[in-house]
């Protein structure tokens, strides 16, 4: 018994004992969905939906399906905001069918299951769909968030993009890595 | 005078049926062996820029921020009315599984013993054994069990490690829409998309059990829309030992390679094609080496036609092959079709239902200690099942009614309804309950078995053996009480009946289904992200199996049966993120005695460093059974195998 619990404390100090080195470093760092957030409130101004979708003085809906992972960040950022004379809009939905307008649809972690069923039903729909579970632009996701090094990078589907007749500014796509198949123009 | 010799003869006449009753425990050990071929026959307090602030800068000093990651950060509280259990690829890293059994050792309510170098004994809720019979184990919809005792063998089922996906437990019976075998719980063994598995891997690694292992992946394009990989692996796993450390003699090399592509020719198709094959050579003490191997390939095909309804089809051909020289040898062939279909016929409801069609093939080889009548045995399995999960209440109550019906050869047709109900008073928690009903159909071992291979038999299959019937109870509750901790408790109280007994009466001892028993439990898990480098979780497992004899059974198995499961098993695990890239992965767990077996009580530390010191490479030290040389995990003391300390080094890169 005696050597049992010696064991449990000698493996409990070990465990113990380390992270104290471990957070005492560390830069200024912001949360992870706060800046995902931003970046959706600017896909709004770095993509380009056609006009036929979005018709003048029409609202833009940043649209979130599934379990909002945001909080009140979201809402905070686009508060107020005008992008090209159409006022922002956060819209929250349970299911595809409930989606009459939206021009960017984040598609929460809850949904990663039946991602592939979500993205078929939005298909050819002038929808940014937007994700962070694994290989969502792979997965024909057209811009997916991955974390490398610390550091938020955009994985762009172009084909994808293409299909649903969005034009993704050169801006954004500099910074972004181009996953997927080769763009078909239709 | 009289009186001596009246207990003389009363004595003889016990020693006797003592005799017989080793040797009929010897004749199932015999059975068993030959089978399973046993040898002897949080966040940190960090200043964050407030969201509204983030507007003002340009897209570049965007992408240059540092972010505090949540992805390590607990999953939602699953809304299922069941206890799942989820082991996910970064779990299996973590613990350095080399095998999928060994990446079943942290789970609650879950029995895992290694049994020698080769053999576990692994079961849900009680009943364990090496040749338990009440789970049912399938990898990407590929059943895994076996006809002949409605078990797993584990020595064949492997994997590309870092192929997998998930693997997903589900404790209790999965009956409603699994099926039979599916008794006291499923596991689900997914693997990744071929699209997730982009690009080279090549592993490899050395250790004083784990002698050499290795495996490669590619994975690349075959269109616009496909993707595929391949993957090849080997390992040369050294023996387990005896109690005084002896090198058993049950060493193993295996081989493995295979495929799988995905393609989606349209937004709402899916189509993936994947197989494998296998070669695998154990040594024996007494004997030439057990040689095993088989392939299996598979189709399946997604038609999605909304968001709430889809149709699946799948189709697989499995062969297995083992071959103990002189002892036993055994072709499989299985023929598997299933189709499934899920849609919404009415607001509320979500209906899926399908139907299977199964067919077995089994080729034995017979020895002379024992015979499975006929050698040669084809079986036919169509199954069908419905289910529909009603929303009561929108977001808040949940109804699932179903039931399976099946129809084997040897019982003809089976039912297995269940019904469940969820509760989700605030998003963040689920009380469940569940009702169920499930069956396990006959086996071979059951109704064919024959020992010796000739008359006069000394131990003999139930021709009539019947499907031994569960009734299950469940309650159960999961929440999240803050976004960093996750907790779940699962309760059960279970009824079996026409359990399988040994009518000891009179010879041949005959096997039959003369047992009833219940079990009852409590499963206990709880996950927490201390600090955002630091996850801790814990498990706890209450297990009691109660077993009763039928007035007109003979049985002497009963409290054997009873003494085969711990009473008791709690783990506890911690995975460390230090600097410099560097990981600590620690764990402790503690698996009760089993007291029919003599297997004392033991805790059990495993531990795992690696630096990962380019994106692209990962060097890693892992050691299992860390405390001690070797221990104990599973059997009778004469023929017991103990587990040595295992230290092994890993390098993975990827590019």
């Amino acid at each position: 018994m005696l050597v049992l619990a010696r064991r449990v404390l000698v493996l409990a100090l070990l465990v113990v004992l380390h992270p104290s080195t471990a957070f005492s470093a560390g830069a200024k760092s912001t949360h992870e969905y706060d800046l995902k957030a931003t970046f959706l409130f600017h896909f709004a101004e770095f993509v380009e939906w056609p006009a036929e979708t979005l018709p003048d003085k029409a609202p833009f809906t940043i649209g979130i399906i599934g379990n909002d992972p945001f909080g009140k960040s979201l809402d905070e950022i686009v508060a107020n905001e005008v992008v090209d004379g159409h006022k922002l809009l956060v819209r929250r939905f349970q299911s595809v069918s409930q989606i009459d307008s939206c021009q960017i649809l984040f598609i929460a972690p809850s949904e990663a299951s039946r991602l592939d069923q979500l993205l078929s039903h939005l298909n050819r729909r002038s929808v940014l769909t937007v994700g962070d579970t694994r290989d969502f632009a792979l997965r024909s996701g057209i811009i997916g968030f991955v974390i490398s090094e610390k550091r938020l990078r955009l994985a762009v589907n172009l084909a994808a993009a293409n299909a649903a007749k969005l034009t993704i500014s050169s801006k954004l796509l500099r910074q972004s890595e181009i996953v997927g198949p080769a763009p078909v123009r239709e | 005078m009289n009186q001596l010799r009246d207990s003389t003869s009363a004595s003889l006449r016990q020693g006797r049926r003592r005799l017989l009753l080793r040797r009929a425990a010897h004749a199932l050990v015999v059975a068993a062996l030959a089978l399973a071929y046993l040898p002897a026959a949080a966040e940190t307090e960090q200043i964050a820029e407030p969201p509204k602030a983030l507007k003002q800068l340009s897209l570049e000093e965007l992408f240059d921020l540092e972010v505090t990651s949540v992805s390590q950060k607990p999953e939602q509280v699953s809304k299922t009315a069941a206890a799942v259990h989820v082991v996910t690829a970064d779990d299996l890293r973590q613990m350095g599984a080399v095998s999928i059994p060994e990446a079943l050792r942290y789970i609650p309510g879950v029995e895992v013993a290694r049994v020698d170098a080769r053999a576990y004994a692994i079961t849900a809720r009680g009943f364990n054994g090496t040749v338990a019979n009440k789970l049912l184990v399938l990898m990407d919809g590929r059943s895994v069990y076996t006809p002949l005792y409605s078990g797993v063998f584990w020595d064949v089922q492997d994997a590309f490690m870092e192929d997998i996906e998930q693997i997903e437990v589900i404790r209790g019976p999965g009956a409603t829409v699994w099926g039979a075998n599916a008794v006291n719980g499923v596991i689900n063994i997914i693997s990744k998309s071929a699209a997730s598995t982009q690009g080279f891997l090549v592993t490899g690694g050395a250790g004083n059990r784990e002698r050499g292992f290795g495996g490669a992946r590619y994975g690349g394009t075959l269109g616009p829309k496909a993707f595929f990989r391949v993957y090849a692996k080997d390992y040369d796993r050294g023996p387990s030992l005896f109690p005084n450390g002896d090198d058993a003699g049950d060493a193993s090399r295996m081989r493995q390679g295979g495929f799988r592509a995905d393609w989606a020719p349209t937004p709402a198709d899916g189509i993936t094609a994947q197989g494998d094959l296998y070669g695998s050579s154990i040594d024996r003490r007494n004997g030439d080496p057990t040689e095993l191997s088989g392939g299996n390939a598979l189709v399946h095909w997604t038609k999605s036609f909304s968001e709430h309804s889809n149709l699946q089809m799948q189709a697989y051909y499995d062969r297995t092959k083992r071959d103990v020289p002189s002892v036993f040898g055994e072709t499989l062939d299985s023929y598997d079709l299933t189709l499934g279909h899920r849609f919404a016929p009415a607001a509320r409801h979500d209906v899926v239902w399908g139907l299977g069609y199964r067919l077995t093939s089994d080729d034995v080889r017979n020895s002379a200690a024992l015979a499975f009548l006929p050698p040669r045995l084809t079986h036919r399995l169509y199954t069908g099942f419905v289910q529909d999960e009603l929303t009561l209440s929108a977001n808040r109550l949940f109804l699932t009614v179903g039931s399976k019906v099946e129809h084997n050869d040897y019982t003809g047709f089976e039912y297995q309804p269940g019904v469940r109900l969820a509760w989700t008073p605030t998003p963040a928690q689920t009380i469940w309950g569940a009702a169920s009903r499930a069956v396990r159909a006959p086996s071979r071992i059951d109704r064919d078995l024959f020992a010796p291979s000739q008359p006069p038999y000394f131990l003999v299959g139930d021709s009539t053996f019947d499907s031994e019937v569960l009734m299950a109870f469940e309650l159960g509750y999961k929440g999240q009480p803050t976004s960093e901790v996750t907790t779940s408790i699962s309760t059960f109280y279970n009824t079996y009946d026409k359990l399988r007994s040994l009518e000891a009466g009179s010879l041949p001892l005959l096997l039959a289904n003369g047992l009833e028993g219940r079990t009852y439990g409590v499963e206990a898990e709880a996950a927490c992200q201390v600090v955002r480098m630091w996850r801790l979780s814990a498990g706890y497992t209450f297990l009691r199996l109660i077993l009763d004899v039928d007035p007109t059974s003979t049985d002497t198995s009963q409290e054997k049966q009873e003494g085969d499961s711990p009473r008791h098993q709690a783990f506890l695990r911690s995975s460390l993120k230090l600097p410099h890239a560097l990981t600590l992965d620690a764990s402790a767990r503690y698996v009760g005695r089993i007291p029919n077996q003599n297997v004392p009580g033991n805790t059990i530390c495993d531990a795992r460093l690696a630096w990962q010191p380019t994106k692209s490479a990962e060097i890693a030290v892992v050691g299992q059974g860390l405390f001690d040389s070797r221990h104990p995990e599973f059997g009778m003391p004469s023929t017991r195998r103990e587990i040595g300390r295992s230290i092994y080094g890993k390098l993975s890169c990827w590019f």
